[in-house]
């Protein structure tokens, strides 16, 4: 009950894979989805319904933590917070990303492999490195504030910069913006240059040939781009905790603090489960759009 | 139909990328109405014409005029022609109808007339009732269809067609061909076809202009082409050609005789002026050698050139059959009908014969015969 490979040829026509031969190339990935993702996740969902007494966490199935997300008033509006940031980070991004891809893509003969590295190249950088560069950036004694006196624009260095959800959503646009320029870039490189030429030929502007043949074409990438800035930003506890002081406070700071601080476990996995249904929903969502609008292999 | 009022003009049109010259000095009139083939092997400079006449390249020198008018810094979407790319270049993200739709919403034509236009285009392509389809719903015949359709639906002065039926398969494209040529005739507008098929501009094409390395070789019609070539080039790319080569030994005042190996060949039709002793190329078409087993007094009376010579090669083709015959170093190809054939065996020594008015002599350019043949690949 161990065939080898030849064998297995000789043994069935050409065209038809056995049973076997496509569970044996599936079993490793199944094994590390099943290890690292799905059982982890089971977990997660089984002891969100577990119940914190004192300072043990009892087996007992209840609805406690989820009632507990609703009817405490510091889940609600934290958590929409971040949805609401999610949805700016992810938008401006794209209002960012796209000229940008669109630029390097279409516009830059000269350079353009340098362009691009130039985009993709913080994403080499450490993300720490690159969330603690920020700090010195919009920090009391930092590079914007400095530069600001020094222009005789503010006479006192400004707090606001740094501890406000402004710094992180500045921050977290930073950290999405290469994924978002490399799914656009890629979907504006796959449209074929004689469609434009087509366009052209029959009349359409270069405007009217972008709004009716390149964003419509581009659309797999923007959508892909959309959901992967979304995702980034709904799920990150650092930046708010670097950059974000007590109003920047987002929904993944609550999940940890239950982990940590608090030591609510059961209450931490619940807030998690309803994050990580989020980023699910959301992904189903553009998948679908995605998938219909892929137009070009 | 050709009524040679004047629909495009190329006024010395040289185009250059980098340092390459894809077109040289090209002048073109092509006339209303007209089929007319832009014809050559790949690299000649063909497409390059045809896109510069579309808008989408921008000659380095010279003029081009559409319907009198010189648009050649016109940029190609206000221009009122319309081409059909090699591989259809439909818009995957549009249905037919959507495609066909683009170029009239571009005019800003009224949705409710749009309508009506866009099922004349489908109905002119044999396609009604595929409007709703995705491009990549259909096969490569019917996108090359709705690749007319869309351009012929807002009715552009000239449809220019860049090699549209290469990607077809054999059956498909002759069908094609019947197609494109119905069309033309129903809706009277200028095509300018662009192929490297010289079958296909022959059968097709009111006229001809025959491209080699970015130079126009000879503009003319199918018959001019065929039966006049302007160059060992034309004469070797359309059809099929023998090319022998020889000196001169004589020049009488409408006719050269040449000396190819050994044998007198008499030419009345030159290309240029020659004196004893020049190099020459004569050139004879296969189909118009004929071959006898006697050399009797009517066969040389018919035929000016008669000469024996021993059969070298045969190559069966269905129809009929190519015969080489061989004297000297030179070789000599015709075309017999399997009826004719006879049994004629390998080795057979016979008579063939050809008229002084069927040879074409050119100076000679190439270093062999066999360069002829190979100027066909580059």
């Amino acid at each position: 009950m161990k065939p080898t490979l030849t064998t297995k040829l000789n043994a069935r026509p050409r065209g038809q894979s056995s049973f076997f031969s496509k569970i044996w190339i599936g079993v490793p990935i199944t094994t590390w989805l099943f290890l690292l993702i799905i059982i982890p996740i089971c977990i997660m969902l089984v002891t969100s319904f577990y119940i914190k007494e004192g300072s043990v966490v009892v087996k007992k199935i209840s609805l406690v933590n989820y009632l507990e997300f609703f009817i405490n008033p510091i889940y609600l509006p934290i958590f929409f917070r971040t949805l609401l940031l999610a949805l700016l980070v992810s938008l401006t991004s794209i209002l960012l990303g796209y000229p940008l891809a669109y630029l390097v893509s279409r516009k830059v003969k000269r350079f353009r492999n340098q362009l691009y590295m130039l985009v993709i190249v913080p994403l080499w950088v450490s993300y720490l490195v690159r969330i603690v560069a920020w700090r010195t950036i919009l920090g009391r004694v930092g590079v914007l504030n400095t530069i600001l006196l020094s222009l005789k624009i503010i006479d006192e260095p400004l707090s606001i910069f740094i501890y406000s959800p402004f710094a992180v959503y500045v921050a977290l646009i930073y950290i999405a913006l290469p994924y978002v320029f490399i799914s656009i870039f890629n979907s504006l490189e796959k449209i074929p240059k004689n469609l434009l030429d087509a366009s052209a030929d029959l009349g359409a502007n270069s405007f009217n040939t972008f709004l009716h043949v390149i964003l419509p074409l581009s659309m797999p990438g923007v959508i892909s781009g959309f959901t992967l800035a979304f995702v980034i930003a709904l799920g990150d506890y650092i930046i708010p905790q670097q950059l974000g002081g007590l109003n920047g406070m987002m929904f993944g700071n609550l999940i940890v603090t239950q982990f940590g601080y608090a030591y609510n476990w059961p209450l931490g996995a619940a807030l998690g489960f309803i994050m990580f249904t989020v980023a699910v929903v959301i992904l189903l969502v553009s998948q679908k759009f995605g998938s219909s609008e892929g137009f070009l292999e | 139909m050709n009524n040679h009022e004047t629909e495009i003009q190329l006024i010395q049109i040289t185009k250059k990328f980098g340092n390459f010259t894809a077109v040289q000095n090209v002048n073109l009139e092509i006339h209303h109405g007209e089929f007319f083939s832009l014809l050559g092997p790949s690299g000649c400079g063909k497409t390059t014409t045809l896109r510069m006449i579309a808008g989408l390249e921008e000659p380095t020198e010279g003029q081009i005029c559409l319907a009198g008018e010189d648009v050649t810094y016109k940029p190609a979407y206000l221009r009122n022609v319309n081409t059909v790319f090699q591989d259809y270049a439909l818009f995957p993200h549009m249905t037919v109808e959507e495609n066909i739709h683009f170029p009239l919403k571009m005019k800003k034509v009224k949705y409710s007339s749009a309508r009506t236009m866009i099922e004349e285009a489908l109905s002119l392509v044999n396609m009604t009732g595929f409007g709703k389809r995705y491009p990549q719903q259909l096969s490569g015949g019917q996108r090359q269809r709705i690749a007319l359709a869309r351009s012929l639906v807002n009715r552009p002065r000239a449809l220019l067609l860049d090699e549209p039926l290469g990607a077809l398969d054999f059956k498909l494209r002759i069908a094609m061909q019947k197609v494109l040529k119905d069309i033309q005739k129903n809706v009277d507008i200028t095509f300018i076809y662009v192929t490297h098929d010289q079958t296909e501009a022959i059968t097709m094409s009111d006229r001809i202009c025959v491209m080699k390395d970015g130079l126009i070789h000879q503009i003319g019609t199918p018959d001019e082409i065929y039966n006049s070539p302007a160059s060992t080039f034309v004469a070797s790319f359309i059809g099929d050609m023998n090319f022998l080569e020889g000196q001169v030994v004589q020049k009488g005042e409408n006719s050269i005789t040449i000396d190819v190996d050994g044998k007198p060949i008499l030419s009345t039709r030159f290309k240029g002026s020659f004196s004893k002793g020049d190099s020459v190329v004569a050139c004879i078409r296969p189909e118009k050698i004929c071959l006898d087993k006697v050399c009797d007094s009517e066969f040389q009376n018919k035929f000016e050139n008669h000469f024996q010579a021993a059969i070298h090669r045969i190559v069966f083709r269905g129809t009929d059959y190519e015969i080489t015959l061989k004297f000297g170093q030179s070789e000599i190809r015709l075309i017999e009908s399997a009826s004719d054939f006879n049994d004629k065996k390998i080795g057979d020594q016979l008579f063939i014969g050809f008229q002084k008015d069927d040879v074409i002599t050119y100076l000679k350019e190439c270093k062999k015969v066999c360069d002829y043949e190979t100027n066909l690949d580059n």
